[in-house]
């Protein structure tokens, strides 16, 4: 499912709490001169500018999906509409997908893996949540939504940091951290921020998002003293990092309803067949409460490094590309979700050693 | 207004005509001795079916791309529906009329039964009735966004599918509720039998879901490839025939309909899926397009199948015979549309 489908049309979803500044970012791609024609889907016309691209207003309809044994929620809407823009002659170079400050960013995800058509013919570039740094424990402590929408990011854009202490400003990146260790994440004033940062990165891809931030591999991809991406930049050599053991998992301690993140990693080589065995089952029995998994993995007897990720219960992996001569080879595995057994987790990746 | 290129050779059965019109042919229809295709640049192209060396005409219907066409309700006419909001009636030679506009909204599907004289479109959740001589449509809305729209062969009741199931309105009703006939999952296209005790849907999930009227009977028919996206009764309603599987699947409506019946089976493109049906309208046979540009004509049952075009790469997105059931058009997602022609 994951071989690289040459043509397919990169989709970003932007998702954010209601106030956190989607609209200012919308804005900017829909009329910042950046040679690319959008097609952006988005919930209500509002105040956006709307200028050469073409702008889609979408009713959310969140339909389940029976799919053989696994039932998952996708959006009826932007399968129709998808749909039907790829029908255009004014063809368009990638699609952006608003989604509302309450959505639940998991049917949107879903649908770019279940509906034939969006599949065969676009790729979910990234998912991008804009954080209000001001209010975003605020929005943590209330609501679910803001909670999930940072644990399904791929990129975060942590928002409004001219409006928070430094030292405040540490404390969220590390809370945003501890939600979702695998998310690029930079800071922004007025998500003034290059827009070739954000968007056509293939961070949803985990092959080429390894690319971007070689550290996943490592089990400290992000500590919050240590971003590579945000604007003043520091100069710094992944190479003196890599010994690090992090054959432990890291988990950050809060109450059981609380999304959480889990990252186990080893050095022994995984049996495939057995891993293959051991995640189905795990995401079949707990999919509801795994709203993601990336890993990046080292199987005995082959060369490759064995890519996978999840949304909830649908699931894409395979083989691609030589593990990079210098790194070591490791597996590391990282599920984000509520209720999650680390123990039982452990334990049955450890089972999986060949 | 001639654009498309126009070349005429004989295929192995047949003598096949292809316009090349450049974009994603969204649907055919047929009216008369007009065949007209919807494109994905927003016009509708006229083809004359009785002289098929003659140039197409090119009608600028829509803004963005069209979405849905039909049959009007009078001769040589068409409706189609497009993302610019708009229904537009289209008559020869070239004329529009914008018959419904609906801001920033996109009008997805439209049907029309010549009989009765009725319109029907949908938009979103709403669906329009529209009576030969009413001034104004009746809105009818649906708890989520419509599928599908078929009007019964009588052209009394309008089908039109959603989340959940499917709603029939009265036509002729100006008020009062639709009957809901229910199956979780997402309902797509609809078809009625030609004796109207049957109403079935494509689902977006890889089945077909069916209801008997007369009972209520439920039929569900699984095990499809991939989504099912056409389905054609034969002309007197003796098989269903479907898309979706790498074969043209066929289910038998004779004596008390598919339950607990295997479907018949015909055609094969190699593996591909089958992308479009239509029934012919005076024989008992089928047309069906694949999704690597296989052309093909078949029966339910034993009497093998006729190959029309083989594999190309450009899907099959739509079919529609003539009236006569001797010529029928392909239209394909790279924008090339097929006639074969079986006259003598």
């Amino acid at each position: 499912m994951s071989e690289s489908k040459s043509g397919a049309i990169p989709v970003t979803v932007l998702t954010g709490y209601l106030g956190a500044g989607k609209t200012t970012l919308l804005n900017r791609v829909l009329t910042e001169n950046h040679g690319k024609k959008y097609a952006v889907i988005v919930n209500e016309f509002g105040e956006i500018g709307i200028d050469n691209d073409l702008v889609v207003g979408a009713d959310e309809e969140v339909f389940e999906m029976n799919n053989g044994c696994i039932c998952c929620t996708v959006r009826g809407d932007l399968i129709r509409i998808i749909g039907s823009l790829l029908k255009r002659r004014d063809k368009f170079d990638a699609i952006l997908v608003e989604t509302t400050g309450l959505a639940d960013p998991a049917p949107v995800a879903q649908t770019f893996f279940t509906d034939e058509d969006v599949k065969r013919k676009t790729k979910l570039d990234s998912i991008v949540t804009v954080v209000d740094a001001k209010h975003i424990e605020q929005r943590l402590a209330d609501s679910d939504e803001a909670e999930e929408q940072i644990a399904f990011a791929d990129i975060v854009l942590l928002n409004k940091t001219d409006l928070v202490s430094p030292e405040d400003l540490k404390k969220i990146e590390a809370r945003v951290r501890a939600l979702n260790p695998f998310a690029q994440i930079h800071h922004t004033a007025r998500c003034d921020i290059a827009l070739d940062k954000i968007l056509d990165k293939g961070a949803f891809d985990l092959n080429r998002a390894l690319e971007l931030d070689p550290c996943f591999l490592h089990g400290h991809a992000h500590d919050p003293n240590h971003d590579h991406d945000h604007d003043h930049s520091h100069d710094h050599d992944h190479g003196h990092h890599h010994d690090h053991d992090h054959s432990h998992g890291t988990v950050n301690p809060l109450h059981d309803e609380d999304i959480r993140s889990i990252s186990l990693t080893t050095a022994a080589p995984l049996n495939a067949a057995k891993f293959d065995a051991w995640i189905s089952d795990v995401l079949l029995g707990e999919g509801q409460n795994i709203l993601r998994t990336k890993g990046i993995l080292n199987m005995a007897g082959n060369d490759q490094r064995f890519v996978f990720q999840a949304v909830h219960m649908v699931s894409e992996g395979s083989f691609t590309g030589a593990w990079p001569a210098k790194d070591k080879r490791r597996s590391r595995l990282v599920f984000i979700g509520r209720k999650l057994n680390e123990a039982a987790l452990r334990e049955g990746f450890l089972a999986c050693v060949a | 207004m001639v654009s498309a290129v126009h070349t005429a050779g004989t295929g192995g059965k047949g003598r096949i005509s292809t316009f090349a019109f450049g974009d994603y042919v969204v649907s055919a229809a047929v009216n008369g001795r007009l065949f007209a295709v919807a494109l994905g640049d927003g016009t509708v192209r006229l083809i004359d079916g009785e002289t098929l060396d003659a140039p197409s005409t090119t009608v600028k219907a829509h803004k963005g791309a069209a979405l849905c066409l039909c049959a009007d309700i009078d001769k040589g006419a068409f409706l189609s529906g497009g993302d610019d909001g708009r229904l537009v009636r289209i008559a020869p030679p070239a004329t529009i009329d914008v018959i419904a506009e609906i801001k920033n909204r996109w009008i997805e599907h439209v049907t029309a039964h010549a009989e009765s004289g009725v319109r029907a479109y949908a938009s979103g959740k709403d669906a329009f009735i529209l009576g030969k001589k009413s001034a104004s449509p009746r809105k009818v809305t649906h708890a989520s966004s419509v599928g599908g729209l078929a009007i019964n062969p009588k052209g009394k009741r309008l089908a039109a599918t959603h989340y959940n199931g499917v709603s029939l309105w009265w036509l002729a009703a100006q008020d009062g509720a639709a009957t809901t006939l229910e199956w979780a999952g997402s309902h797509l296209q609809v078809a009625w039998s030609p004796d109207g005790n049957y109403v079935l849907t494509a689902m977006q999930e890889n089945a077909l879901h069916g209801w008997r009227l007369s009972d209520g009977e439920h039929m569900r028919m699984s095990g499809y490839a991939s989504k099912v996206r056409s389905l054609a009764f034969s002309r007197r309603g003796h098989f269903l025939a479907t898309g979706g599987s790498e074969r043209v699947i066929c289910w038998p409506f004779t004596g008390g309909g598919p339950m607990g019946k295997a479907p018949v089976e015909f055609g094969g493109a190699g593996g591909a899926p089958v992308t479009a049906v239509a029934a012919n309208p005076v024989h008992d046979m089928f047309a069906a397009g694949f999704e690597n540009g296989t052309l093909i004509l078949g029966q339910a049952g034993p009497g093998g199948t006729a190959l029309i075009m083989k594999a190309n790469g450009n899907a099959v997105t739509s079919l529609v015979w003539s009236p006569d059931g001797d010529r029928v058009l392909a239209g394909t997602e790279n924008g090339d549309v097929h006639i074969a022609d079986f006259r003598e």
